[in-house]
C-alpha cells in the first residue's frame, strides 16, 4: 500500500509540475508526464518484422521507469508523408510492439524509416521517435552432414530491386535456444562477417538437446545501426540426447505406488493379525453354533 | 481434445473472458500433430506464439489461427499429474540482487488470487548468525526431489511430477494437513476458510485443473505450484517475470539453461558454479529444485534487521533473530 | 478361610446381584447426567457443524499452527485407550489373580477412548466427506494411512476383547432378566440374548471361549504397540525439531501406558463409588494397580530425559530453539510444571504405600491424565510454532495458538461422549466380570480348602513323624 501511495503521489506532483498550462483547460490531462521512446527493429527468420517502441518516464527521484500503459502510434514515412502502421499500448515493461505486415517504402539512401509517436494521451505528454534502417537478410546455414559443427550465417543487403550484396565488417552471434529464451552458444559466440559477408562458427559439443539431440541454433544481428536486429534459426541434432528415463515415476515413498518392501511388511504385519481375527471370529461363530443346536435341543 | 468440449463452449460467458485471456493457453488443446502442422505453414495470417506440446515436451511456435480453444479442464488431471515429459525445471534466485522488494509476491498474488496473509513466495530477511551479515531469502515452494509433503500424503492429494513439479489436486485432497506438517520449509498454507468474493467473481466458474489450484477448495492444502500453467504457454512463472532485479532465474534443468525475467538465459551449471551456488538446508535431504545463489558482491542496501517482526524467537542467543538451520 | 463353614454359593450370589444392580436402575441422578452429558454433546456438535459449514477458520488453527487442540486430543485418547491392554492382556497373560474385577472397566476405557481417538483427525479433516478417498486412493507410504490402518485393526481388536469375557455375563443377564428387571425389558432381553450368543456354559463352549481369550491376549498387545508406535510416526516422520527423534515411538508407548492406567484407575475408583463394588475394588488392588503406575512413570521419566536431555546437550539450531522456548520461554512454565507436577511428584507419592491409598492415588492419576494431555499439547504445538524458517511479518493470529471455544466444544462433547458411552454401557451390562470375579472366589475357595486339607494332613503327618518341615506349604500361599 506505501508503495502504491508513493508512486500515486509522485505521478501526481510530476503531473503538476509539468502540466500546469493543461491542467486549465482540461482536468484529466492534468497528471501528464514526461516520456522518452526508444525504437528498435527487428526481422526474424521466417521474414515477421515487428517494431518495438519502449517507453519510459522518470519517477519522483528522477529515476527513468516503464511507462505503462502508453498508446504508441506507429507510422512509415513515404515520402514526406507519415502514413500510420499501427497502435500499440505499453505493457508492464513499458513496451509497445507492433507487426509490420506491409512492404516499407524506401527512401533515397535505401532505407525505411518509422516514427513512433505518443499523441494526444491522458498519461504522457506528446513524443516521438525515428529509426532508419536497410532491408537485410541473415541466412543460416548448417549442414548437417558436416562433422565439423560448422554454423555458417551469411548477411546481405537487399536494394529496391531485390539485389543482394554481401555484407562485411558487422558483428554475428550465435546462440541455442532454450525453453524460455536464447542462451549464448559459447563463452564466445562472437564472429565478424568477412568480404563474403559470411560468420562461421564452430558449435561446441556439450549443448544439452532433446531426446533426439535436436537443437535449435540461432544467430543474431543485435542493434546494428544500419539494419537493426536481424535473427535466423536452424535446427540440427548437434545437442547432445537426453536420455530418456525409462520409469518416470518409480516404486518411491513419495511416488504413487509404494516400495514393495512397505507393501510386503504392512501385509505381513497387518494380515497377521487380521488372519488371527478371522480365526477369532471363526471360533466364536463355533460357539454361537453350539448354544444354538443346544437351544434347539432343549426346545424340542 | 474431445469434441463435446467445442460445443459446452457457449455455455458460460465468465468462461469465455477467461478463455481469451489465455488464448495461448487454449492451444495447449491441439495435440501435437496439428501443431507440427501449423508450425509448416507459413502463410497463415493471425499471431505466432510459442506454445510447449505436452506430449514430447518440445516447443513449438503456432500461428493462433491453428489453435482451437476448447473449453472444460483444459488439462485433464490425468495429464497435469504426469507433468510434462523430459522437463526437469529448476529455478535460481540470486540473494545478492534480490533487494527484498517483494515484487515477485505482489505479482504471484495477484495472479493467483492468494490472500494477503498466506504469501506463495515469501521474502524472509534472514541473519544466519550475530556475525554474519543478513540477506533477502525469497521462498518459493522448493518442489523438492524427495518431498516429504507427497511421502506423507494418505490419499496422493499432493504428487511429483515427471517435470520436477509437485502440485495439489485440491478435489482429492481430504484436509490432513499432513503435508504442512511435513514441509520443512513452512510452504504449505489451508484455506481455512471460503475464497473471498473477488475471487469468486474472478475464477469462480473456471474449470478447475491442479495445475492453477484455482477456483480454490475450501478446507484443502495450496501452495506455490511453478506456474505450469504458464509453463505451458511458454511463460515463466509470474514471480519469475515479475521481479525488476532480474534476480529469479527458472529454466529446464535438461536444457542447463536458465532465463531471468530481462530474457537473459545463462548455462545454469555456470550460474551455479560462478556465484556459490547452493540449496537451502541441504542437509535435510529433500533435495529441492530451487537453488539459491550467494549474496556475494551485492546490488542492495544490506536489509535492516531491526524493523523485523520475527514472532517467535528462541529466547537466546538476543541479538540473532534467524533462526534457520 | 474361618472356622465358619465357607459358604461359597452364598458369596457368588451376592457377587452376581452386585453386578447386575446397577443395570436394572436409571434413577434420577443418572438421568440428570445422562441429560447434562447430551446438553454438552449437542453444543459440540452444532460447533461442529459450524465448522464444516465455514471451514476449519473457525478454530484458532492457522497455517503456522496447522495441528491444534484435535490431534493432540488424537494422541491422548489414544493414549489411553493403551490402559484395557495393559491391564486386562499384560495381567492375564502373567495370571495375575488380582486383575478379575479391573479389565472389564479397562477394556472398556480402550473401547471408548480408541472410540472417540479415532474420530479426532476426522473431526479435523478440511474435507470429512472425502474420506472415502482413503479407500480410493489409499498410500501405504503414509503415516496417516497406517495410523487409520492400525487403529481400525486396534479397534476391531479390543472390540471383540471387550466383547468376548462379556458372553458369559449376557447369557447371565439373559437368564436373569426375567426375574426382576422391567425397564427395557424387551430391547435388553434382545441385547442380551444377541450379545450372548446362546451361550450354555458347557464344557467345550468354556474351551473355545478360553482359547479364543488366549488368542486375542496375546495378538492385542503388538497391535496396541503398534498404534502408539504409528500415532508417533505422524510427527517422527517429519524433520521438524522437536518430532524429528527416534525415541518417539517407545515415548508414545509409555507415556500412552503410563496415562491410560492412571486413567483405568479413575474408572475403578468410579464404579467402586457409584455402583458399590467396595467389597471386590480392595484397597490391595489399588494399591497393586498404583505400583504399576509408579513403574510406568519411572519409565515414563526415563524417556522424558532421553527426549529432551539428549537434543540439550547438543544444542542444534533449529532444535535449540525449541529447547530454549520449553526450558525458559514461552511455554516453560507449562513446561516445567508438566516435569514436576505430572511426573516427579506422582514418584515421590507414589512411592510410599500410603501415598497408593485410593484417596491420594485418585488425586495423582487425575493429576496424570490432565498432564497427560496439556503434554501432548506441548509436543505438537511448540513445535509447529518452531520451523526452520523464521515467522515473518504475520499478525500474532496467524503465528501464535491457543485453542477457541470451537474446538474446546468439540473436545468437551467428545469427553461426554466418552462419558455417556461409559454411563450407558454401566447401565446395560455388568461393570465387572461376573465370571472371572467368580473363578476367582472358586480358586480362593478351593485353595482354601486344599489348605485346610493339608494342614488337617499335616496335624496327622505331624502326628506320625515329628519335626519334619513342610515344604509344600510356602507355593500354596504364594498362589492365594
Amino acid at each position: 500500500m506505501k508503495i502504491i501511495k508513493k508512486t500515486a503521489l509522485a505521478i501526481i506532483i510530476t503531473g503538476l509540475l509539468c502540466n500546469i498550462t493543461f491542467a486549465q483547460d482540461e482536468p484529466k490531462t492534468s497528471r501528464k508526464s514526461e516520456a522518452t521512446i526508444a525504437l528498435s527493429y527487428y526481422k526474424k527468420a521466417d521474414m515477421s518484422r515487428k517494431s518495438i517502441a519502449t517507453v519510459k518516464t522518470k519517477n519522483k527521484e528522477g529515476k527513468f521507469v516503464p511507462a505503462i500503459n502508453a498508446t504508441v502510434n506507429f507510422y512509415v514515412l513515404n515520402g514526406n508523408e507519415q502514413q500510420l502502421l499501427k497502435s500499440a499500448s505499453t505493457d508492464n515493461k513499458g513496451k509497445a510492439e507492433i507487426e509490420i505486415q506491409k512492404v516499407l517504402p524506401l527512401g533515397e539512401d535505401l532505407s525505411f524509416t518509422i516514427v513512433a509517436k505518443i499523441e494526444k494521451e491522458n498519461l504522457y505528454d506528446d513524443v516521438e521517435e525515428q529509426m532508419h534502417y536497410k532491408n537485410a537478410n541473415l541466412s543460416l546455414n548448417l549442414n548437417p552432414h558436416d562433422t565439423s559443427r560448422i554454423a555458417t550465417a551469411r548477411v546481405t543487403e537487399i536494394d529496391k530491386d531485390g539485389k543482394e550484396t554481401p555484407v562485411k565488417d558487422v558483428e554475428l552471434k550465435f546462440y541455442v535456444k532454450r525453453l524460455f529464451g536464447i542462451m549464448p552458444a559459447a563463452e564466445e559466440n562472437t564472429i565478424t562477417t568477412n568480404e563474403n559477408g559470411e560468420a562461421s562458427f564452430e558449435f561446441p559439443k556439450n549443448v544439452p538437446g532433446d531426446t533426439a539431440g535436436t537443437i535449435s541454433v540461432a544467430v543474431r544481428l543485435e542493434d546494428n545501426e544500419q539494419f537493426g536486429n536481424l535473427e535466423n534459426s536452424a535446427t540440427t541434432s548437434w545437442g547432445t540426447t537426453l536420455a530418456i528415463i525409462k520409469d518416470p515415476f518409480p516404486r518411491a515413498l513419495w511416488g504413487a505406488h509404494a516400495p514393495w518392501g512397505i507393501i510386503i511388511t504392512l501385509s505381513l504385519l497387518f494380515g497377521g493379525v487380521w488372519t488371527t481375527y478371522f480365526y477369532i471370529f471363526l471360533l466364536i461363530r463355533n460357539i454361537k453354533k453350539e448354544g444354538d443346536t443346544l437351544k434347539q435341543k432343549t426346545t424340542t | 481434445m474431445k469434441e463435446d468440449n467445442i460445443e459446452d463452449e457457449s455455455k458460460e460467458a465468465g468462461r469465455r473472458n477467461f478463455l481469451k485471456f489465455g488464448a495461448l493457453a487454449a492451444g495447449l488443446a491441439v495435440v501435437g500433430g496439428g501443431l507440427q502442422k501449423a508450425f509448416s505453414e507459413e502463410k497463415e495470417t493471425g499471431e505466432k506464439v510459442k506454445v510447449l506440446n505436452t506430449s514430447d515436451g518440445k516447443v513449438y511456435e503456432a500461428n493462433t489461427t491453428n489453435l482451437r480453444e476448447c473449453n472444460g479442464p483444459r488439462i485433464s488431471n490425468e495429464e497435469a499429474r504426469k507433468g510434462i515429459p523430459n522437463k526437469k525445471f529448476v529455478m535460481v534466485i540470486d540473494e545478492a540482487k534480490c533487494d527484498g522488494c517483494k515484487k515477485c509476491t505482489d505479482a504471484c498474488q495477484e495472479a493467483h488470487f492468494i490472500p494477503p496473509e498466506r504469501e506463495w513466495i515469501k521474502v524472509f530477511k534472514m541473519k544466519d548468525s550475530e556475525t554474519t551479515a543478513p540477506y533477502f531469502m525469497p521462498k518459493p515452494c522448493f518442489h523438492c526431489d524427495s518431498p516429504l509433503c507427497v511421502k506423507v500424503c494418505p490419499v496422493g492429494a499432493t504428487f511429483k511430477r515427471q517435470d520436477g513439479i509437485v502440485l495439489i489436486d485440491n478435489e482429492r485432497c481430504i484436509g490432513c494437513r499432513s503435508c504442512m506438517a511435513a514441509c520443512p520449509y513452512s510452504t504449505r498454507f489451508f484455506n481455512w476458510s471460503a475464497p473471498g468474493p473477488e475471487e469468486v467473481a474472478a475464477v469462480g466458474n473456471m474449470p478447475y485443473s491442479p495445475e492453477r489450484g484455482l477456483p480454490r477448495r475450501m478446507g484443502t492444502v495450496e501452495k506455490c505450484d511453478f506456474c505450469p500453467d504458464m509453463i505451458r504457454q511458454g511463460k515463466m512463472p509470474h514471480c519469475v517475470s515479475g521481479c525488476p532485479m532480474d534476480a529469479i532465474y527458472f529454466g529446464d534443468q535438461n536444457e542447463d539453461a536458465v532465463t531471468n525475467a530481462s530474457g537473459v538465459t545463462v548455462k545454469l551449471s555456470q550460474l551455479l558454479e560462478d556465484n556459490g551456488g547452493y540449496r537451502f538446508l541441504e542437509e535435510l535431504g529433500t533435495e529441492p529444485r530451487v537453488y539459491y545463489l550467494s549474496a556475494k558482491n551485492r546490488k542492495y542496501p544490506i536489509p535492516d534487521m531491526k524493523d523485523i517482526n520475527n514472532v517467535r524467537k528462541g529466547t537466546k542467543p538476543k541479538n540473532m533473530d534467524m533462526e534457520n538451520m | 478361610m474361618s472356622t465358619e463353614k465357607y459358604n461359597i454359593k452364598q458369596e457368588i450370589e451376592t457377587l452376581r446381584e452386585d453386578c447386575l444392580r446397577p443395570t436394572r436402575t436409571f434413577n434420577r441422578t443418572t438421568q440428570m447426567w445422562v441429560g447434562f452429558l447430551l446438553m454438552v454433546m449437542g453444543w459440540g456438535l452444532y460447533c461442529y457443524i459450524h465448522q464444516l459449514g465455514h471451514g476449519l477458520g473457525v478454530t484458532a488453527m492457522r497455517d503456522y499452527v496447522s495441528w491444534g487442540l484435535y490431534i493432540s486430543t488424537f494422541v491422548f485418547f489414544i493414549g489411553i485407550s493403551h490402559s484395557g491392554t495393559l491391564v486386562s492382556a499384560i495381567l492375564r497373560i502373567t495370571k495375575q489373580e488380582w486383575r478379575r474385577p479391573i479389565t472389564r472397566s479397562a477394556e472398556l476405557l480402550t473401547f471408548v477412548s480408541l472410540l472417540f481417538g479415532g474420530i479426532q483427525p476426522i473431526i479435523d479433516l478440511g474435507h470429512p466427506e472425502r474420506i472415502g478417498n482413503l479407500v480410493l486412493f489409499g498410500r501405504v507410504q503414509s503415516p496417516l494411512m497406517w495410523d487409520v490402518i492400525s487403529i481400525l485393526t486396534y479397534f476391531t481388536g479390543s472390540t471383540v476383547f471387550l466383547f468376548l469375557p462379556m458372553i458369559p455375563d449376557m447369557a447371565l443377564c439373559r437368564d436373569r432378566l426375567t426375574v426382576v428387571d422391567t425397564r427395557f425389558k424387551r430391547f435388553k432381553k434382545w441385547l442380551y440374548t444377541k450379545m450372548a450368543l446362546g451361550w450354555q456354559g458347557t464344557k467345550s463352549q468354556w474351551h473355545r471361549l478360553e482359547k479364543t481369550m488366549t488368542i486375542m491376549t496375546i495378538v492385542i498387545i503388538p497391535v496396541a504397540v503398534s498404534v502408539h508406535t504409528v500415532v508417533s510416526y505422524i510427527f517422527a516422520m517429519t524433520l521438524r525439531p522437536g518430532w524429528n527423534s527416534t525415541v518417539f515411538g517407545i515415548y508414545f508407548v509409555v507415556g500412552a501406558l503410563y496415562s491410560g492406567s492412571a486413567g483405568v484407575i479413575l474408572g475403578m475408583a468410579a464404579f467402586r463409588k457409584f455402583y458399590h463394588l467396595e467389597k471386590y475394588l480392595t484397597p490391595r488392588h489399588f494399591d497393586l494397580i498404583g505400583r504399576i503406575v509408579l513403574a510406568l512413570t519411572l519409565f515414563y521419566a526415563y524417556l522424558n530425559m532421553n527426549e529432551y536431555w539428549i537434543p540439550a546437550y547438543k544444542m542444534a539450531t533449529a532444535e535449540g530453539h525449541l529447547l530454549r522456548d520449553l526450558f525458559y520461554g514461552d511455554y516453560s512454565k507449562v513446561f516445567w510444571t508438566l516435569q514436576f507436577g505430572t511426573v516427579l511428584l506422582p514418584i515421590i507419592v507414589m512411592s510410599f504405600p500410603k501415598g497408593r491409598k485410593i484417596t491420594p492415588l485418585v488425586i495423582i492419576c487425575i493429576i496424570i491424565v490432565i498432564g497427560a494431555w496439556i503434554k501432548r499439547y506441548l509436543i505438537v504445538v511448540p513445535t509447529m510454532l518452531h520451523p526452520f524458517l523464521p515467522i515473518q511479518d504475520v499478525t500474532t493470529q496467524w503465528s501464535d495458538y491457543f485453542p477457541n471455544y470451537v474446538e474446546f466444544s468439540v473436545e468437551a462433547a467428545c469427553v461426554a461422549g466418552i462419558f455417556l458411552v461409559i454411563t450407558i454401557f454401566s447401565k446395560l451390562f455388568p461393570m465387572m466380570a461376573v465370571w472371572e470375579v467368580e473363578e476367582g472366589i472358586q480358586i480362593n475357595h478351593d485353595n482354601a480348602t486344599a489348605i485346610e486339607l493339608r494342614k488337617e494332613r499335616e496335624a496327622e503327618d505331624a502326628k506320625t513323624i515329628e519335626g519334619l518341615p513342610i515344604s509344600g506349604d510356602q507355593s500354596i500361599k504364594q498362589q492365594v
